[in-house]
């Protein structure tokens, strides 16, 4: 698959003007961007972006701006080829801690992304879409224990395919690399690029600070910084991985100016 | 093995654990038999006193009794504290939910009179006294199991889509069944506590209550540590009895997380 092949159409994800104040402190000032959907020839292409930012920085509360979770002092975030505001429900969040039930089985978690889907299905539909994850994503076995159970990687995993399941197309995940050893953190970016494939318009919101993974299986790295003499954070600077011929390539890691481009974002921060 | 009993933050498997309280509970007994005989009966009185007193036709009766107005009136406490716990999430009910909560520091003593106005007869004084006083002890440890949810749990619960009753119903009411139960558990000795002072007030029922109040009139002390006796051996009974219910209608209590 040719790499450099693709285009972008209209815009899924917009921030115009957001900014999040509490009280008189100004937390984010002035986000602006655009994930336009990405098309690429015989495949269904996601949109995959990074959010890099230091601790503390505002990360976690542009993350439930975009979610809908709060609302902005001042902007609007539109999602979806309509762009109409985003509203709590439209956009998944997969938490650092992976929040699951923890009074509910693996399979009854995923059903209840099932539940609440637009589309109503019957138990036995259901019952063929979450095997056919379980089995997609190696949790089969896993199906009838609770999530107490299970590792940090496995309820990862679940908790990525509950929001895929209750139809989330715009998804945001937390440090998904925290914590993990190496072959895990390769798992999790399989698992990611698997769900950012699934469909065309599914598009995948990353923040982390491990900025050679995220940046390696990203589209687009958002760097989120304050600027000289200006109080609150935006995102003061944005790659576009695609134009620069770094995006969706397995072995980006090896390419000559990836390293250089890591370097360059960590100046930033 | 003796010097790691005596180290603070050490864990000593379950065996030398039994043994352990083995040895301290004969150490207490022994102790109690070479200090009593005088006016505090020994250990072996009260327990000879306990083998005829559980003979007698009156001891079923009133132990009956008495596990029966607890059991009631636990039944009748918790429905009204799970009400008034569920519905404090909706903001009109939270300052009542808020109120229930300082109930704690009234006396029941100063209520008897007006509860035996407002009660048909001595069987509803009691349970009505029995309600009141335990009430308030629920519902403050259910808000506080309330409060203590995560709220990552609610955000989860939005971000699939789920209306705000059914997000009370998943994460608040099936989610934290098992710790409404633990809750009972813990407060079942509360009420455990009160049954013997509000069976005082209406004698004619019976129970150990009852029992407790006539050995202590007639300064029948090897009796009154005998219904003690009976009163903490059924106490940890139905502590354990619930421990293990606990475990089997909600598994998941029992694992542990996985890193």
């Amino acid at each position: 698959m040719n790499a450099n092949v693709y285009t972008k159409t209209g815009p899924l994800v917009c921030a115009e003007n957001v900014s999040l104040q509490y009280g008189t402190k100004t937390i984010l000032r002035d986000i602006n961007f655009c994930i336009h959907d990405i098309h690429r020839p015989n495949m269904e292409q996601g949109q995959v972006v990074s959010l890099i930012g230091r601790s503390g920085i505002g990360k976690t509360q542009l993350f439930k701006v975009l979610s809908g979770l709060i609302q902005p002092t001042q902007g609007v975030v539109k999602i979806d080829t309509d762009q109409h505001p985003v509203r709590a429900g439209e956009v998944g969040i997969v938490p650092q801690n992976y929040i699951l039930f923890n009074h509910r089985t693996i399979y009854h978690n995923l059903k209840i992304g099932l539940d609440n889907a637009a589309v109503k299905l019957t138990d036995a539909e259901k019952k063929s879409i979450i095997t056919d994850y379980a089995e997609t994503f190696q949790l089969t076995e896993h199906l009838q224990k609770y999530p107490a159970q299970l590792s940090g990687g496995q309820r990862q995993r679940v908790s990525i395919i509950q929001q895929v399941l209750t139809g989330n197309k715009f998804i945001l995940l937390d440090e998904p690399f925290s914590g993990l050893d190496v072959l895990m953190i390769d798992r999790v970016i399989q698992l990611l690029v698997k769900v950012s494939t699934l469909q065309e318009q599914n598009t995948l919101i990353i923040v982390s600070h491990d900025i050679e993974n995220a940046a390696a299986i990203s589209d687009t790295v958002w760097v989120l910084g304050c600027e000289d003499g200006k109080e609150g954070a935006t995102i003061k600077h944005e790659y576009d991985l695609c134009a620069m011929g770094y995006a969706w390539q397995p072995e980006v890691r090896k390419e000559p100016g990836f390293q250089d481009l890591i370097a360059n974002i960590k100046s930033l921060l | 093995m003796i010097k790691s009993f005596f180290e603070p933050l050490r864990i000593i498997n379950r065996k030398a654990m039994l043994a352990l309280i083995i040895v301290e509970v004969v150490i207490a007994l022994a102790a109690w038999q070479l200090s009593g005989g005088g006016l505090i009966p020994t250990p072996l009185k009260v327990l000879q006193t306990l083998g005829k007193m559980v003979q007698e036709p009156s001891f079923i009766d009133n132990l009956f009794s008495s596990v029966v107005l607890t059991i009631k009136g636990m039944f009748i406490s918790i429905i009204i504290a799970l009400v008034i716990s569920y519905l404090s999430i909706i903001p009109f009910f939270n300052p009542i939910a808020r109120f229930v909560i300082k109930c704690r520091y009234l006396t029941l003593t100063g209520l008897i009179f007006l509860f035996t106005l407002l009660t048909q007869n001595g069987h509803e004084l009691k349970l009505s006294l029995l309600i009141f006083g335990i009430v308030p002890f629920f519902v403050t440890s259910l808000l506080s199991v309330i409060d203590e949810i995560n709220k990552q749990e609610f955000e989860l619960c939005t971000t699939l889509r789920m209306n705000s009753w059914k997000t009370l119903w998943e994460v608040v009411v099936i989610g934290r069944l098992d710790q409404v139960f633990e809750v009972m558990r813990q407060n079942f000795a509360i009420a455990w506590l009160m049954i013997t002072t509000v069976e005082g007030l209406s004698m004619s029922e019976g129970g150990l209550g009852v029992m407790l109040i006539r050995a202590n009139k007639y300064v029948q002390l090897d009796v009154v540590f005998s219904t003690l006796v009976v009163i903490f051996l059924l106490g940890i009974f139905f502590d354990f009895i619930l421990g293990k219910f606990r475990e089997w209608l909600f598994p998941y209590t029992k694992l542990s997380t996985r890193n």
